[in-house]
């Protein structure tokens, strides 16, 4: 992979999947958040000639939580052709203006170089990092809805990372594999008690 | 065989042997529940008795091999290095939950057993693992599993809420852990140019969020409702795990981790950061030990009481910040976790006998069963602890560390306000016996489950309170300071 033809693309990429996670529906939210956490997985490792194993392993990951999450024959080509229209997302984005302001706001403010040691630093993964925390945290903090909110952790974590790896590069191994079981354990242990919640008030 | 190759093994059974066993749970509890062991109605009591045995074979594992063996050992590039706290709270934690589940026995008591399995393997990486992320997220990461594992089985709303909060929490600190560790690596850059950040100033921010960090997953006021929550909600090893013995190995690595911090600025860090953690801390004890008294609901009481005893590790944050060098904040973690589970073996005990959880309920029941008075006499001896030993010793450093009359008027009071809520709910079980509690049946003293208790609660009261002395090895920097001499035999 390019890095300076793709940072931009991917850093966009990011953080509009990232406001599409924490606004979608339900399915529309698991798309967002495929795309959203592949465009991160991408800036924060950097494969250049080899597909790093870490890389492999945080998407697999991510992917595999995310399949036992989904409710089956939701993730159909149709849905996707009908999830990401263009028109389909900037109806969802003025639906929700607060978000996508603090999307904008947050790339505006991860570009101003932080009081930190950071002569290394790349001002785009700087900025998807900040954007996918402002985005990700509010509903962290405060959705009722269980798989929101572990959808919304998602997004806050990897925006810190991003915002990490911006400055120090990519995790170490075993830092990353505690992480990409960390991903997959926040995915399944939320649909989980979704599910147990579901079944609670119907009972 | 040389002695190479016995060090080896040795390693090898120290670093791997909680783990395996945990492991081995999964395939071996299906299997001891099938039908070709025994009819199905005894499922449920063999697989007990298995993950009992493991239990204790995972803690006996941790203390025969760890003794004296100070080696690393290595897997492909990762190597782990046994850590004596690592050690010594699975070797007591092995005893302690097999305790728990043999007298809690129960339908699920085989997937019991298996979160206290899973619960300690994991305590025993992250205290091994090198120091950065990984430690403090795999517990954060394994809290949530092994809460939603103990919530499941039961279509009970309150339990998920609970785990709901759990999770919401760990998406939280994990995201804080990661700009802690961001932050701390990028305090030895910050000498290179003057122009950004200062050394102190980045220390005291890591410092302000791992305090955060610890904060948060003990339960301090004023994140105490989520620990109330699984208290209330979640089975007993279950909320010990997630509640208590998890956020004692967070709390563990985080001492750790200040006490070199802070030990390498010049500086004085404070701040802001200090009133907040001394006030914090004591009142989050008066908090805890007034609600304890003020509750009905033994679960209730259980939790408030684990928030009230979580108030001295708040202080004891303060303590680390003030005065780097000390070690008596280390020499509390234990001891209160102790204690916490042997309130915990009391509350599986009365919920196995009487399966009442309001104290209205259960008066007279001391009366009726005095082996489980006997183990809340054991908790009030080792709230209070020995007088004059290392446990008063190491709580005097701490509240003295604040300077703070406030401070030690309030640690005095809330220490009192603890003992008078374990104290009370012994006096309602002294008090004239209820109908409910009359008409229970007793079991007798000598049967095995009434013996085990009572082994228990001689070794945890003891321990805790400082007659059998097991706080020393988790009194321990997880890593040696930077100027500390390498013993030759501790390296790989």
């Amino acid at each position: 992979m390019n890095g300076f033809s793709l940072e931009l693309p991917l850093t966009i990429i990011a953080t509009l999947g990232a406001a599409l996670t924490v606004t979608s529906a339900r399915r529309g939210a698991w798309i967002a958040l495929i795309i959203a956490v592949t465009a991160v997985a991408l800036l924060e490792f950097h494969p250049t000639d080899t597909v790093p194993l870490t890389l492999v392993l945080r998407l697999a990951a991510i992917y595999g939580a995310i399949l036992v999450a989904l409710p089956p024959g939701l993730l159909t080509p149709r849905a996707l052709i009908h999830d990401l229209a263009p028109r389909r997302i900037a109806t969802t984005l003025t639906e929700h203006p607060v978000v996508a302001a603090t999307a904008v706001a947050g790339l505006l403010l991860g570009a101003i170089p932080l009081a930190l040691p950071i002569e290394g630093s790349s001002t785009l993964l700087r900025s998807a990092g900040v954007a996918m925390l402002l985005i990700g945290l509010p509903p962290l903090l405060t959705s009722r809805y269980v798989e929101a909110t572990a959808r919304a952790a998602v997004v806050t974590l990897s925006g810190a990372l991003l915002l990490r790896g911006a400055i120090l590069g990519p995790l170490d191994a075993l830092s990353s594999l505690v992480i990409a079981g960390g991903f997959a354990a926040l995915l399944l242990t939320g649909t989980a008690v979704a599910g147990q919640l579901t079944k609670a008030e119907e009972a | 065989m040389s002695d190479a190759q016995g060090l080896f093994i040795l390693s090898a059974i120290r670093a791997l042997a909680p783990l395996a066993l945990a492991l081995v749970s999964l395939a071996a509890v299906p299997l001891v529940s099938a039908e070709r062991f025994g009819p199905s109605r005894l499922a449920a009591t063999r697989a007990r008795y298995l993950v009992v045995a493991l239990l204790l074979l995972s803690g006996g594992a941790a203390f025969v091999a760890g003794a004296g063996v100070t080696s690393t050992f290595s897997i492909g590039e990762m190597s782990i290095n046994p850590s004596q706290p690592g050690r010594l709270l699975v070797a007591l934690g092995g005893p302690i939950f097999a305790t728990i589940v043999s007298v809690g026995e129960g339908r699920r008591a085989g997937a019991m057993g298996q979160v206290a399995l899973f619960g300690l393997a994991v305590i025993d990486i992250a205290l091994a693992i090198p120091i950065g992320i990984a430690p403090i997220a795999l517990l954060l990461v394994a809290g949530t599993s092994l809460a939603a594992l103990a919530a499941g089985g039961k279509e009970d709303a309150e339990r998920a809420r609970a785990v709901f909060r759990d999770l919401r929490s760990a998406g939280v600190l994990i995201t804080l852990t990661v700009v802690a560790e961001l932050l701390r690596s990028a305090i030895p850059l910050s000498a290179t140019d003057p122009t950004y950040a200062t050394t102190a100033s980045l220390t005291a921010g890591v410092a302000l969020l791992l305090s955060l960090i610890v904060l948060t997953s003990i339960g301090a006021f004023p994140f105490h409702h989520r620990l109330v929550r699984i208290f209330d909600s979640l089975p007993i090893v279950g909320s010990l795990i997630v509640g208590v013995w998890i956020p004692a190995a967070i709390t563990l690595i985080i001492l750790s981790e200040l006490s070199l911090l802070i030990s390498a600025v010049r500086e004085p860090i404070g701040g802001a950061i200090l009133p907040i953690l001394v006030a914090t801390g004591a009142f989050t004890m008066l908090f805890g030990g007034l609600s304890a008294l003020l509750h009905d609901d033994v679960g209730e009481v259980l939790g408030f009481f684990a928030v009230g005893s979580s108030g001295w590790l708040a202080l004891g944050l303060a303590a680390v910040i003030i005065r780097p060098s000390t070690l008596a904040p280390h020499e509390l973690v234990v001891p209160a976790t102790l204690v916490i589970s042997l309130f915990g073996i009391w509350r599986a005990a009365i919920r196995r006998r009487y399966d009442l959880v309001s104290l209205q309920d259960l008066t007279g029941w001391a009366r009726h069963t005095s082996a489980i008075g006997l183990v809340l006499v054991g908790v009030i001896l080792a709230t209070i602890a020995l007088p004059g030993g290392a446990l008063w010793s190491a709580r005097a450093e701490v509240i003295g560390a604040s300077a703070n009359v406030i401070t030690v008027v309030a640690a005095l009071a809330s220490a009192a306000a603890l003992v008078a809520a374990v104290l009370r709910v012994l006096l309602v079980g002294l008090s004239q016996k209820s109908r409910e509690v009359e008409r229970t049946q007793v079991r007798r003293v000598t049967h095995p489950v009434t013996v085990a208790m009572l082994a228990g609660t001689l070794l945890i009261a003891g321990a805790a309170s400082g007659v059998i002395d097991v706080g020393s090895a988790a009194s321990e920097l997880l890593r040696p300071a930077p100027d500390a001499t390498v013993v030759p035999g501790d390296l790989p």
